[in-house]
């Protein structure tokens, strides 16, 4: 899993897998939608799991107005890259989430996904989202603890063996047997832990950086030998959700599809999925204007910074970054890193630490740009990479890039 | 005399530990607290640039993350002006990080009261309401953090503060913004939490007034003093606050003798059997966290329930949950005087030091916060993480117990002392970090 050198960072690119195809066909769709309905008319026979509210009593019980749960409704199925007919599936499917069962480990982690999960996403759907997801097991959630949460998460396996999403938050220590990270009573180690988890589990999804690929946990020198879950677990699905945190709306949506389509959602070559990862920071981010234009950040606080211009070359990772969250941003979507200021530091992609560097402007960083050669300058990488990228967008903004700094005289 | 060992796994805690219980004659004689799990970050740290700091430290703890950024934005300060280059942060970064930082401690005591101090007591006392407490804390957690947010840009594990002052350059449009949504968490605040208004309830200067507290705090306070809780938990009565903030300015309070303290007298020792580190003032132990500040900052109604039931469980939970009341009212007047018009960030660009010692320290929700940080070349040759859970869950030197063991010894129960050593507000994974 490395993007370290010009070959892989080619193909991640031009990968067939790395290509987001939003309109597939009527007759896909069609299948779709009569498939999905199929499955929510089976869900709704189910009854709810572990006594959870139902979700219609919960939006008046909140004050929710049916327009705006709609209306979440509406924009998490642009999200999950559906047309605008899946609507009412979507909404039907969120009431229904109280019928997929969930447990959730952590591992060798800092519990900042399960504080993300906390306050989940859209319009005050975070106050009702911990009544309706199934958690049939959380550690930091679950009313038990000790001995009887033990036995809770045990009966939780074997009760829904083979039905029950298994979402993994935590890198995995391998160093010394494991001994870095043990967990209940008995010591167990992170890594026994996982496999035992994972061995029921429909499929398993790791959210966050350290679970994704290690994280912070596995930087130079790794000190706890610590990987993803995808380095340990095998011959099960694995969708992983990157980012430090991973976005709640992007956990929401992984259980929305797979109560809605009864299938984990389309995935890139490095199992993240699609409908989330299929772009990069850079494609949507509210500075592009800025960076085609070559107006950038020189240091913080100077004028390009009271300008919002480009972060670039204050080391932002934006453009070799997959991930929604120049879309939907943080926190309710009320605002994002790069938002305030502060570039993307790529912690959706693999390895990001050692290869990315945050503090390091990208031209420093141990990455190099896929048009070969070692580039000096921050504007030369940046223009190799979007060529390369194969984008249309890409290769116009370059161009414009290029006619900025003509513009201004040339130099940078 | 009987001796019984018995092992106690403790979770909910942002991660676990096990605490492993000697019972003599009926009574807690001793407990030894093991955390099982260990990343490194200081390890990891080490031969990175300087400024690596202000991203990798958020990410040793997922709830109190935004004190770690600027504890290490600090000790990067810190340590340019001991090499001779100062920095003057504008009113306005300054105001902006208190904010944020006021922001992470509001979502974190309520959480602990939430989804830790009700419904732990409420199953401990068995007298379980069913009441979604959860959904309580969220509401509250999900709006403060969101106020954060517009400045900090994401919470967890934001990174918007660098030397010199914040990346954000905020409208006015933010601050109100924050300000509605500061508005709401007190709302909620008064409605639910105390069922007083925030004036009626910050004028409470003594336990005689106490019974006017009603919501899920005075329920939480009536479960306290009914079912004869009051007294049990005492320590040692040491406290020790090394950061200046709103709620206290630093200073140590020994019975109520509050005198000086100089980071410097700091130290840390490796403990056997664990990869949490104990750390000592003078080689003495001392408290730390909202019950320490309270006392070193004489806040009334701290000083007399201290009166009355000493350094107990009773008084350090309210210690932590009246911050909340504080700091919202504290909240609201740093954003109407932020000046907007000022600079964000100060430093000179041209400045870049390469080689430097300093210092960060922050009042972080549970206590002080230390990072240490050590650069040669521009690169990290050593760097400490003190955090407040070393504090309170050392194992004590030789001749004393730590102060969360002191404060369960002579229990009877298990049950009851593992609530005790909740309301320490324990935090796993920034202890072994």
């Amino acid at each position: 899993m490395s993007i370290g050198n010009e070959e892989s960072v080619k193909k991640l690119f031009t990968a067939e897998s790395a290509k987001v195809d939003t309109n597939k066909g009527d007759a896909y769709y069609d299948e779709l939608y009569t498939s999905c309905q199929k499955r929510i008319e089976e869900l709704k026979k189910l009854t709810p799991l572990n006594n959870r509210v139902d979700f219609t009593e919960s939006i008046e019980e909140y004050g929710l107005e049916r327009r705006d749960f709609l209306r979440w409704a509406s924009a998490t199925t642009a999200m999950l890259m559906l047309p605008a007919s899946f609507t009412p599936l979507v909404a039907e499917a969120a009431v229904l989430m109280n019928r997929v069962p969930v447990i959730w480990v952590e591992l060798s982690d800092c519990a900042g996904n399960s504080e993300a999960l906390l306050r989940s996403d859209g319009p005050k759907i975070d106050e009702i989202i911990l009544d309706i997801i199934s958690l049939e097991f959380h550690e930091t959630l679950q009313a038990a603890s000790g001995h009887q949460a033990e036995k809770q998460m045990d009966e939780a396996m074997e009760h829904f063996k083979g039905k029950y999403l298994l979402f993994v938050e935590g890198a995995v220590p391998l160093g010394m047997n494991g001994q870095f990270g043990t967990i209940g009573a008995k010591g167990e180690t992170f890594v026994d832990h996982l496999h035992r988890a994972a061995e029921g589990a429909a499929a398993v999804v790791a959210v966050g950086s350290c679970a994704t690929y290690g994280g912070i946990p596995a930087a130079a020198p790794n000190p706890t030998d610590s990987v993803g879950v995808m380095d340990v677990v095998k011959g099960k699905p694995i969708i992983n959700i990157p980012a430090c945190p991973a976005n709640p709306s992007n956990m929401v949506g992984v259980i929305l599809h797979f109560v809605l389509t009864g299938t984990i959602p389309e995935l890139d070559s490095l199992l993240r999925p699609k409908f989330a990862f299929g772009y990069r920071i850079h494609d949507n981010c509210e500075r592009r204007a800025h960076f085609d234009a070559g107006e950038y950040v020189e240091e913080w606080g100077d004028e390009g910074a009271k300008n919002n211009f480009c972060l670039y070359k204050v080391g932002c990772k934006g453009p070799m970054t997959f991930n929604n969250c120049s879309i939907i941003r943080y926190n309710e979507g009320v605002n994002w890193p790069i938002g305030v200021g502060r570039g993307c530091i790529g912690c959706s992609e693999p390895d990001f630490w050692d290869k990315y560097a945050y503090e390091r402007p990208m031209a420093n960083a141990n990455i190099k740009a896929p048009t070969g050669g070692v580039e000096k300058t921050v504007d030369e990488f940046g223009l190799g990479l979007l060529t390369a990228a194969g984008i249309g967008i890409g290769i116009h903004a370059a161009a414009s890039a290029v006619a900025g700094k003509r513009e201004d005289g040339g130099e940078y | 005399m009987k001796k019984l060992q018995i092992k106690q796994l403790i979770e909910k805690i942002e991660g676990e530990a096990e605490l492993d219980f000697t019972f003599n004659d009926g009574k807690i004689e001793d407990v030894k607290i093991n955390f099982g799990f260990y990343r490194g970050i200081e390890e990891i740290l080490r031969g990175k640039t300087a400024r690596d700091a202000l991203v990798i430290t958020p990410r040793v703890c997922g709830i109190c993350n935004h004190a770690h950024l600027i504890a290490a934005v600090r000790a990067i300060e810190d340590g340019y002006a001991n090499a001779g280059e100062n920095i003057t942060l504008t009113s306005k970064a300054k105001d902006i990080r208190e904010f944020t930082l006021i922001c992470e401690l509001i979502q974190n005591h309520i959480k602990w009261l939430y989804m830790t101090m009700l419904p732990q007591l409420e199953s401990y006392l068995d007298k379980k309401s069913g009441e979604n407490y959860a959904i309580k804390a969220t509401y509250l957690a999900s709006r403060i953090t969101k106020a954060l947010a517009i400045f900090a840009g994401q919470w967890p594990h934001s990174s918007y503060a660098v030397p010199g002052g914040v990346t954000c350059d905020p409208t006015y449009v933010d601050v109100m913004q924050a300000q509605s949504l500061v508005d709401e968490c007190i709302k909620f605040f008064e409605r639910v939490v105390v069922g007083l208004s925030l004036d009626d309830y910050l004028a409470i200067d003594s336990v005689s007034s106490l019974h006017k507290v009603d919501g899920d705090f005075g329920k939480l306070l009536h479960l306290i003093g009914d079912n004869g809780m009051s007294t049990i938990g005492q320590s040692y009565d040491k406290f020790i606050v090394f950061g200046d903030s709103i709620l206290s300015n630093a200073g140590k309070s020994i019975v109520t003798n509050i005198s000086n303290v100089d980071v410097k007298y700091v130290s840390e020792s490796s403990q056997e059997g664990s990869v949490a580190k104990a750390v000592t003032y003078k080689n003495k132990l001392f408290e730390v966290g909202p019950l320490a500040r309270g006392m070193v900052a004489k806040t009334p109604i701290v000083k007399s329930l201290h009166k009355n039931y000493k350094d107990s469980l009773l008084s350090r939970v309210f210690a932590r949950v009246h911050e909340v009341a504080l700091l919202l009212a504290h909240s609201k007047k740093l954003l109407a005087k932020l000046q907007l018009d000022e600079l964000s960030c100060t430093l000179d660009p041209h400045s870049k030091l390469d080689d430097f010692e300093g210092v960060g320290i922050v009042e972080a929700a549970r206590g002080s916060l230390i990072h240490k940080t050590t650069v040669k070349n521009g690169l990290i040759t050593n760097y400490d993480i003190i955090t407040p859970t070393q504090w309170n869950l050392s194992h004590g030197n030789e001749t004393q117990q730590g102060i969360a063991i002191k404060a369960m010894v002579n229990s009877t129960t298990i049950e009851e002392a593992t609530f005790i050593f909740r309301t320490f507000d324990i935090c796993s994974v920034c202890t072994t970090q």
